[in-house]
Order: C-alpha cells, then structure tokens, then sequence
C-alpha cells in the first residue's frame, strides 16, 4: 500500500483545506448577520414598519370665516365619511347590498369601490349620523367610518363671490376659501394601522389615530350688516334698472379694508353648482371696464399735480374739440361755454378733460397712471385678479389715446382699482389696496394679510381741492341725486360705452357713481355699477340715488353722526320708533314729516336709521329696519339700532 | 449487515437534534399565518413536517447501525435508478412555477434530485476508493467521473432546477478534490467549464434578473428585488435578540416562500442575531465533526462517503444562509433540517444517519 499511503496523507491535507473554507464560510456568514441585525437595525426595522403601516387620512378642521364683527359666515362642522378598505371586505356583493341601502348610494358604484386593488377607499362622504349609527350597527368587516367636516353657512349667502365655496374633499374651489386655502386648510390626522402585504389588517397588530391640526380662521373686512345692505341695493337698483350686472363695492378709505361686496345676478353658496358661472365672478377684481366720466377725478387730480391745470383754470366749451382731425364732441352737443375748474367737473365737460389728457400725454399722464396703480395687478388678496390695461407710450400712442383716457376711455381697470383712486382722494394722497381679509387667527395667534403697505400717490393740496370739487359735483352738478342729507355726500357720475367688435356701441353703457361720505372726514367710499342698463344712460341720473341710499343706510353703522344741514331749514329731532309696529312707526315719522323707507317685509320695527333723537331736517329719509329677512333672529343688532 | 461498533458522534447527532427541533418550531411559527389562510389550521404545515421528521429519525437510527460498506454495492445500482428517475420526472413529475421536480409517492411529493445527490457521491467515494492513484488520471480516471457527472446535472437542469444540480455538482466535486484528484486537471477543467455555467446562468432571463437583483435589489423592489428586500427587511428588523417567537411580521405575506427557502429571514427576525448566529454554530459544528469523521474513517470509502455526505448538507446551508443574507445570488436551495419541505429532510436525516454509521467504525 505505499501509493495507498501517500493518497491518505494527500486526502487528509485536503480535508483539513476543506475545514478551513468551512470555518471562513461560517464566519463570513456571522459577520454577515452582525452587519445586518446590530449595525443596520433601525434602519431595517423603520423600512419594513413603513411598509406595514397603512395610515387614512382624516381632515383637520377647517377654518371659519368671520366678518370684521366676528358674525360666522362659513364654518366647518363635524361630519363623518365612510371608507372601505378592499382587502379587508369579506363578501363583497353583500358588503355593496348594504352600503348601497343604507347610504342611498347606487350598488353598482359601491361595488366596484369594494373591487377596486386600492389601500383604501371613500364610499360616503359627508354621513349623517342616522347613517353613520347604521353603518357601525352593520359591523362589516373592512368598511369603517372616519371623521371629516363639512361646510355650513349659518347666515345664508353672505357676499358668495367674495367667500367663494369648497368641494367634495373640502378643498377651496372660488374666492377667498381657494385663495387663502392653505391657511384655512388644517393638518390631517391619521387612523393608523398595520397590515400584511395584501392589505389586509395584521390581527395583534399596531392601531393609533394621529390627530391633525385645524386650520386658522379669517377674520373678513367685510362687515355682515353693510353686506346685507349693499345686496339688498344692486339687486333692487339692478332690477330697476333691467341692467344685466350691478356691483356695489364699499371701502374704508384709511386702510383699503373692502366692508361690502354686493354683486347682482347672484348665486346660492350651498347650492353653488346649479348657477351659471357669471353669477359666481366677483367682477370687482377679475373683470375690467372703461370708467367713463368717473375717471375725470382721477385725470384732474393729476393734471393739478402736475401743474397743467391749477383750481382757478377756466374752459371755454364749445361743444367739441379737435385732436389731430378727430373730433371728440361734448356729451352736451350745445356746449358749456365758458366754466370754471369746478364747473368742467359739475357739468363732465368732455372737452377740457380730453384737453387735460392731451396736454398731460405720454410724458406726464403715463407715469402717474402707473403711479396710481393702473395697468397693474394691485395684489388684492383675492385669486384671478386681472391688471386692466393703459397702453404704453413705448407702443406709439397717438395724442387722441390720451385724450380718450381723460375722460375715462380708451383704457380698462378693474372696479377696485378705480374705487382705490376714490379712496386715495378720499384719504389725503395716500393710496390703500383694498383687500378682504382683516386678520388670519390661529393657535399661535393672528397676523394680518400680505397686502402693499399703503402710499402716497398725489399731494394733500390736490386732494383738498378734489374733494371740494366732487363736493361741488353733488351741491351743483349732475349728481344732486346722491346726496344724503347730513352726511355731505363728494363723487362723480360715469357712463361710458360699451366697446363691442372693436366699436363703441351706441345703445350698451355702463353707467357708475364713485364717491365718498362725508367729504371732510371720509368714512366710507363707494362705487356703484350698473352693466348694460335699460332706458335712462346716464349715472347722475340711475347710479347717484343708489349712493344716497346707501349712505344714509351705512354710516350709522360706521358711528357717524348726520350733521344737522349747516344751509338748511331748521332741524327737528327724529322720533324714536324702534320697537313699534311698523303701522305704528310709519304714522309717527309721516307726522314729523319724514319720509319712509322700509326695510323687509316684517311687522315690526328692529332698528332706524338715521337713530332716534338725531337731528334731521323736514322731509328727509328716514329708513325702518322691520324684523324679517334681513337679519337672523340670534343675532344682536350693532349698536346704531339700539336694540 | 448490522455493526457492533463504537459509539456516533455524540455532537453530530446533538446538532442535527437541535436543528430539527429549531426548524419544527419555526416552520410552525412561520406557517401558521398561512395554514389558518389556506387550510384553516394553524398545524397543517408543521404537522406534514413532524411525521417526515419522525420517518427521517426512523431511518436515520436504522442506517447508523447498518454497516456503511453495504453502499458500496449498492453504487451502481444506485445510480441507474436515480437516472432512471430522473428521467421519469420530466415525464410524469409534477411541479410548480414552471418546473417539474416532483413524482407523487404515498401522498408525499418525491424530489429525484435530492436522491440522486446521495446517489453520486456514493458512486464517487466508490469509484475513487476503487481506482485510487490511478485516479490522477486523466481519461481513464477523472473523465469518465465527470461524464456521468455532467449527465446527471444536465437531467436536473432540464425540471429545471438549478440549486439542486449546484449542490450536485458541488459536493461532487468536493468528494473529487478529497479523493486526490489531480489539482492541475481539475483547475484546467473548470477553467473550460466556466463558459457553460456562465451560459446556464444567463439563458433563462428570470434566472439572470435574480443574480442581478442581489446586487441591488432596490434597483427593482416590487419585481426581482422583491424577495430579498423582504428578506433583509425580516433580518435586519430583528436586532440583537429578535421580535420574539411567532412576532414575526413579514410572514404576513411579505416574505414569499416564508416557511421553506427563506426560513432563515424569519428566524432571524423572531430569534434575532441570537438565534441566527446558533444556526451557524449549530451547522459549522456538523461540518466539522463530519470532516473529523472522514479523517478518521476506517478507510478510504469511508473517508470519501464522509466529505460528501457533510459536503451535500454544509453547501446548502452555506447557499441558503448566503442568498437569504443577501450575499449570494438568489437560489432555490432548502436549509437542511429547517426548511419545510420532505424529500430535503429525509435525505439529509439518511445522510447523517450514514455518516454517524461510518463515525462508529472509525478510530477514536
């Protein structure tokens, strides 16, 4: 055996190699595992918990909206939603037959949630709680029911196209609910739970609910009561009126806060879907017009900035002027003849603010357009806000464009962007975006909204001027139909024509009055809007009485006092009628000679305006506030009423 | 027939006792989520696997008393009717996933393959122990081995099944490299065969996207990386001392073949780094007291028997444990004595029930 011998000495030193591979192997394989289970741990385990933990989503609560005296306009209360997750659905034809019962729902759509390969699924949202006790009665494996909100109006449509609505997944859709969305918008929380790799829940496995955050509210400018005035009056003077479109907007012209948005044909909040889509623009921001006679003001504050005109140029008015081979004619064909400053502006004489226009052109009239915040967005907090348009002198603008643009055509502006030059008069040169929110309230707090800080755009001087001079416009001019006694209504009339194919159309205007009250301290400014209205053009004579009724219903709730007529009668003191019937209240104020206007068809007297014991003059307008439609019964009157 | 010899390996059989006992425990802990779904008993997996246990102890005790030179005339009768067999699985044999692998015998499904891995290096020690140092040879010693070699792995790769013919392969070649075959010839011809195996490799595309998948399985996670994730995600998240039996949460459908090829994931998340390094100590135990045993078997046979018996089952753990770790391409191979699964159990339990045979006749 002396191969055999030498082949059991080569065998066994292959063993012992053998042996060797085997100890390396093991301890490769070792390390291995100390490498995955104590180096890598967490990161192993927070993988493959991240892939069991299936989490549904549930709604923080949305934010309410307030109006500036802390009325609720829109808030979110508590709903719940029915969600399945497939996997976990026993018998599907079954599950499907009593869902589709008892949530009114079609058994085909259910069913084929149920059969959908997804982690989970809506079925209902926005449960009522007969419906939701009945869906925890059924106990079917895989369906459960989560918290959700829904939105609710507790004081009707208050300013629709300003709050704008939500939808389905209480998701801003329109207005101020899609504009300040992700502040409105809460923090979702979570249902947690564990599952295998199908879907299906893990037995022992980890449950929890992570609560979300709820949203922050908005406190509006807007302020419910004047609202409520401001709709009452577009729908009534755009009804009268047969306009297609009215619009009333108010301001404070010290900060630009927007107190109401009124516009006509309008829209139900709740029912939102079932109006034509015009009826839900808010036209004050996302659609522009041609001012017309309105925009004088602006042109005359300007030409006196500039130094082409002072408060003692005079006119003499022929009834035309001529610009480059065009004639731009005088809405009064005879003419003004001869007038001074105030005078072009009581009787809008075309002709001399064409003139204004002319002479300030391109180099002077351009940079103050752009100055006052025309041709540009003004960045009100408010989606789909348009910038309106003035040619730039860099296109070739020919001498007649600025003519055109001085009596207020030949260029478009939003209606805010027109009321904001109001409200510059109106506040001594300085200039306020107007905006719609007031303050953002959350848990940590409030701030207001991210809106340009206010600036001056013209001199005190020419404001001071100004506003006499639109004071003059009610005392002596075309606008004698909006003053509200005791309150020293200042404004101007507009009608302009609307553009159609490129042409002015002689029988569609859009008829305006922008003003402020009381002219030496302004509280309130206003413009008034009238699209495409019926018969009688012309603003002095359709818009002017709208801005009257207005002031005399507003500025009680702004705190002002009407003055007694400094040039007129001798006052008397208006009865106190709050509380009366309204039989009663009207045969009191008739003895005193005042005339009555009511307010909603109710029996009884809520609240008066001008108050009781105010001093009046014989034969002015006294408004009674009865106790239906207008405000809701939980609710306490603002002070002026004196309920 | 019967021996009256020495003692067993007392540790062999130790070990093999504790991984029997550790797999029962865990094929029921990883099986019961999916007996409940499938059968509606938590036991139906575990209790296959006890009776096969029992069945495997059975013949492991009959075959540690039998005296191992019976085999030698056994070979190659042996090998005929594991060809034969082979053969009829590709015909009759049942399978799933696109292989077949299995015949049906008495209600239990019958792997040729793990047979015929007996079957070979039983055939090898004999013919080595035979031929001896002529069997650094080439043509009339190496050659003819490796023809009957390359037969037996093609018949397997055409079920296919490409783990088993590995181990085939593999511990036959070990049994060759023991027997002291010359290394010049063995090295040149797996030089020549590497073309081959590189061509097995990348022929089907499923099986070249798994060796690709290992290598970065989150390059693919819900495709080819899908099986590994799940398995480093079961190993790592077991830490130090594991979630604790039946805790584990990727058998809940996450881990594919949970309580057979990737049984190891789930032990090591129940049982942590603990339980996984004991596997390991507990494998590495019986490899080298099976190479003690080949060092001082009672002759060459023996010796020969031994390495490929302890081959057979060290490769497989050593693959498992591999793949399961995300070290080795992904393979089908059972982990000895753990994995569900019949035809594994009882041809490693007759394995070690022949080795601790030779163990008894050895000197000490």
């Amino acid at each position: 055996m002396r191969i055999g011998r030498i082949s059991k000495v080569l065998v066994q030193q292959r063993i012992m190699l053998l042996l060797l591979f085997v100890t390396t192997a093991a301890v490769l394989l070792v390390g291995r595992l100390v490498y995955l289970q104590i180096a890598r741990n967490q990161f192993f385990q927070a993988k493959a918990i991240e892939q069991r933990i299936q989490r549904i989503p549930v709604e923080g609560r949305r934010g309410t909206i307030y109006d500036r005296n802390g009325i609720p306009l829109a808030v979110s209360v508590s709903a719940t939603s029915v969600y399945a997750v497939p996997a976990q659905v026993e018998n599907k034809e079954h599950t499907a037959r009593v869902l589709s019962e008892i949530l009114d729902l079609d058994y085909e759509t259910v069913l084929a949630r149920l059969n959908r390969r997804s982690a989970s699924e809506w079925i209902k949202k926005k449960v009522s709680l007969e419906e939701t006790q009945a869906v925890v009665q059924a106990n079917l494996p895989g369906i459960g029911v989560v918290d959700s909100s829904e939105r609710v109006y507790p004081y009707g449509s208050v300013a629709p196209q300003v709050l704008g609505f939500v939808g389905i997944d209480n998701q801003g859709l329109e207005g101020l609910e899609l504009y300040y969305d992700d502040v409105l918008r809460g923090k979702p929380g979570q249902t947690v739970f564990e599952r295998d790799a199908v879907g299906r829940r893990i037995e022992d496995g980890v449950e929890g609910y992570l609560p979300g955050a709820p949203g922050s509210d908005l406190v509006l400018t807007i302020d419910y009561y004047i609202q409520q005035v401001a709709q009452r009056e577009v729908e009534r003077a755009t009804r009268e009126t047969g306009s297609r479109l009215g619009l009333i907007v108010i301001a404070d012209p010290k900060t630009g806060e927007i107190l109401a948005n009124a516009i006509y044909p309008t829209f139900d909040i709740e029912t939102f879907a079932d109006y034509p889509v015009q009826n839900r623009r808010n036209v004050a921001v996302t659609d522009t017009y041609e001012p017309g006679s309105t925009f004088k003001a602006v042109t005359a504050a300007i030409a006196l900035e500039e130094g082409v005109a002072t408060v003692n140029t005079g006119f003499f008015d022929p009834g035309y002027i001529r610009v480059s081979g065009w004639t731009i004619r005088c809405w009064n064909r005879g003419g003004h003849g001869p007038q001074s400053f105030f005078e072009t502006l009581q009787n809008s004489c075309n002709p001399f603010y064409a003139k204004l226009g002319m002479e300030l052109g391109s180099e002077k009239f351009y940079p103050n357009l752009i100055k006052w915040n025309f041709g540009s967005k003004m960045g009100v907090d408010f989606p789909g806000e348009v910038p309106g348009t003035v040619r730039s002198p860099d296109t070739g603008v020919p001498l007649v464009t600025w003519a055109n643009i001085g009596f207020g055509q030949g260029l478009t502006m939003t209606p805010l962007q027109l009321l904001a030059a109001f409200g510059a008069i109106a506040n001594n040169g300085i200039y306020s975006v107007p905006h719609y929110v007031k303050e953002i309230v959350s848990e940590d707090g409030s701030r207001g909204p991210e809106i340009p800080p206010p600036r001056r755009v013209v001199s005190e001087e020419t404001t001071d001027i100004l506003r006499e001079a639109l004071r003059s416009v009610i005392t002596r001019g075309s606008a004698k139909r909006a003053e509200a006694p005791g309150y020293f209504v200042a404004g101007k009339t507009g009608t302009a024509q609307v553009v159609e194919n490129g042409r002015y159309s002689h029988s569609k205007t859009v008829t305006s009055f922008a003003g402020f009250a009381p002219v030496h301290d302004p509280q309130m400014v206003a413009l008034i809007v009238l699209w495409e209205p019926q018969g009688a053009f012309y603003g002095g004579i359709i818009a002017a009485p709208v801005f009257s009724r207005l002031t005399q219903q507003v500025m009680p709730f702004l705190g002002v006092d009407r003055k007694a007529m400094a040039e007129g009668g001798p006052w008397i003191r208006v009865p106190d009628v709050v509380g009366m019937t309204v039989e009663e209240g009207i045969r009191s104020l008739e003895e005193g000679n005042f005339e009555v206007e009511q307010i909603g068809d109710g029996t009884r007297i809520i609240g008066q305006a001008p108050e009781a014991n105010a001093r009046s003059e014989r034969g002015a307008q006294v408004f009674i506030f009865t106790d239906t439609d207008y405000l809701p019964a939980s609710t306490e009157l603002p002070e002026p009423f004196g309920v | 027939m019967f021996t009256r010899g020495g003692k067993p390996d007392i540790l062999v059989f130790a070990a093999v006792i504790a991984l029997l006992a550790i797999g029962l425990i865990m094929v029921f802990s990883a099986s019961s989520v999916m007996g409940i779904s499938d059968y509606g008993d938590p036991y139906h997996y575990v209790q296959r696997q006890s009776i096969l246990a029992v069945v495997g102890l059975v013949a492991l005790f009959v075959l540690m008393r039998v005296d191992y030179h019976i085999f030698k005339s056994l070979a190659l009768p042996g090998l005929v009717i594991s060809f034969v067999l082979l053969v009829a699985v590709l015909f009759v044999g049942q399978g799933a996933g696109g292989a077949t692998r299995w015949v049906r015998v008495g209600g239990f499904n019958l792997q040729p393959s793990e047979l015929s891995k007996l079957a070979m290096i039983n055939y090898a020690a004999v013919y080595i122990s035979t031929k001896r140092e002529r069997v650094r040879r080439f043509f009339s010693g190496l050659l003819p081995l490796l023809v009957i070699l390359g037969i037996k792995f093609g018949l397997i790769m055409l079920e296919p099944d490409f783990g088993t013919g590995a181990a085939l392969v593999f511990s036959t070649m070990v049994v060759i490299f023991a027997g002291g075959v010359h290394l010049g010839q063995l090295f040149a011809l797996s030089a020549a065969a590497l073309p081959v195996v590189y061509q097995l490799m990348i022929k089907e595309e499923y099986r070249l996207r798994r060796l690709l998948a290992f290598r970065d399985p989150w390059a693919d996670p819900t495709g080819a990386g899908w099986s590994i994730i799940q398995s480093l995600l079961a190993i790592g998240s077991g830490g130090l001392f594991g979630l604790g039996l039946g805790r584990s949460r990727q058998k809940f459908s996450y881990l594919p073949e949970h309580h057979t090829d990737f049984i190891f994931a789930i032990l090591c998340e129940e049982l942590g780094f603990v339980g996984g390094a004991l596997v390991i100590l507990l494998f590495f135990v019986l490899a080298w007291r099976g190479l003690r045993i080949a060092l001082q078997a009672k002759d060459l046979y023996g010796s020969l028997l031994a390495v490929g018996i302890t081959s057979i089952i060290a490769f497989q753990a050593l693959i498992n444990i591999g793949v399961v770790t995300g070290s080795l391409p992904v393979t089908g191979i059972p982990l000895p004595f753990i994995s569900h699964g019949g035809s594994s159990l009882l041809t490693s339990l007759a394995g070690v029930g022949v080795l601790l045979s030779i163990s008894r006749q050895g000197k000490n």
